[in-house]
């Protein structure tokens, strides 16, 4: 008799994770998969209906995970620069410290199952962002402008200084490693460029 | 504790939207059978039956004669 093992279970997942992250989705199936756990292809198929079914589920999860991590400690109501440098905070730690999870991350924005990612994450996590918007333009900290210029602005470095620290490297193959201090010197320009 | 006797999972050579659609009037108008789908994203395109009532063979037999492979997945 077949039964369901929790355990397995989590090890699929993560094992799928793993794999998806380094080699992306083209070269994934679910007999890889199998293998790669130590459990036969029928274990997984009882799990999962099929290979669409375990990458929704894992792209519906993992949305839910990262707007979990995003929400840690943020605030709607603060103030423009607590609120910004908690987000900052929370996505540092996230990216920094799990960069399997990043990676698998950037390759369902970049999959088919990018709306299933993407409207799980939002639906947990716009609402609270786009009140803090809200309440720092209407406060006056920010004046108003495009959402993307915002979110250019206000993002695109910490996401360029992770980059650098999770390759290893910057421009022309430089070795780099980020450190608290760079996060925080480029958080403060950013605040500056924002600020009213 | 939660069993899965009900799902009968078989490797077969079902490939294409054309071929699911071949099988389709078998799989649907069978009494016996709850659910069933094909796998067909994956290399082995596992045909995948809850049945509380049929057996693997009868299965078997069953897309056999339509002219596919099928074997049970263990």
């Amino acid at each position: 008799m077949r039964t369901r093992d929790t355990e397995k279970e989590k090890l699929v997942k993560k094992i799928a994770v793993e794999t998806i992250a380094k080699g992306g989705f083209e070269s994934f199936s679910m007999n890889k998969l199998a293998k790669a756990c130590g459990i036969s292809v029928a274990t997984l198929y009882i799990y999962y209906k099929d290979k669409d079914d375990l990458l929704s589920q894992l792209a519906v999860e993992h949305g839910k995970m990262l707007a979990k991590s995003m929400l840690h400690n943020f605030d709607a109501e603060a103030s423009f620069e607590a609120g910004l440098r908690q987000q900052w905070e929370n996505r540092y730690r996230e990216l920094i410290n799990n960069p399997t999870l990043s990676k698998f991350n950037d390759q369902l924005r970049a999959s088919v199952y990018q709306d299933q990612f993407l409207s799980t994450l939002m639906e947990d996590a716009l609402v609270q962002f786009k009140r803090f918007n809200d309440n720092i333009i209407s406060r006056g900290e920010v004046r108003e402008m495009p959402f993307e210029v915002y979110w250019s602005v206000a993002f695109a470095p910490l996401y360029a200084l992770i980059k650098f620290n999770n390759e290893g490297q910057s421009l022309g193959g430089k070795p780099f490693k980020m450190t608290d201090e760079m996060l925080w010197e480029a958080f403060d320009l950013v605040v500056k460029g924002l600020k009213k | 504790m939660e069993n899965f006797n009900h799902i009968l999972l078989f490797r077969t050579d079902i490939k294409s939207e054309e071929d699911k659609q071949a099988l389709q009037p078998l799989l649907d108008k069978n009494k016996n059978i709850e659910q069933w789908n094909v796998d067909l994203d994956d290399e082995d395109y596992v045909l995948r039956i809850v049945s509380y009532t049929l057996k693997h063979d009868q299965v078997i037999e069953m897309v056999q004669d339509r002219g596919y492979n099928c074997c049970e997945l263990t």
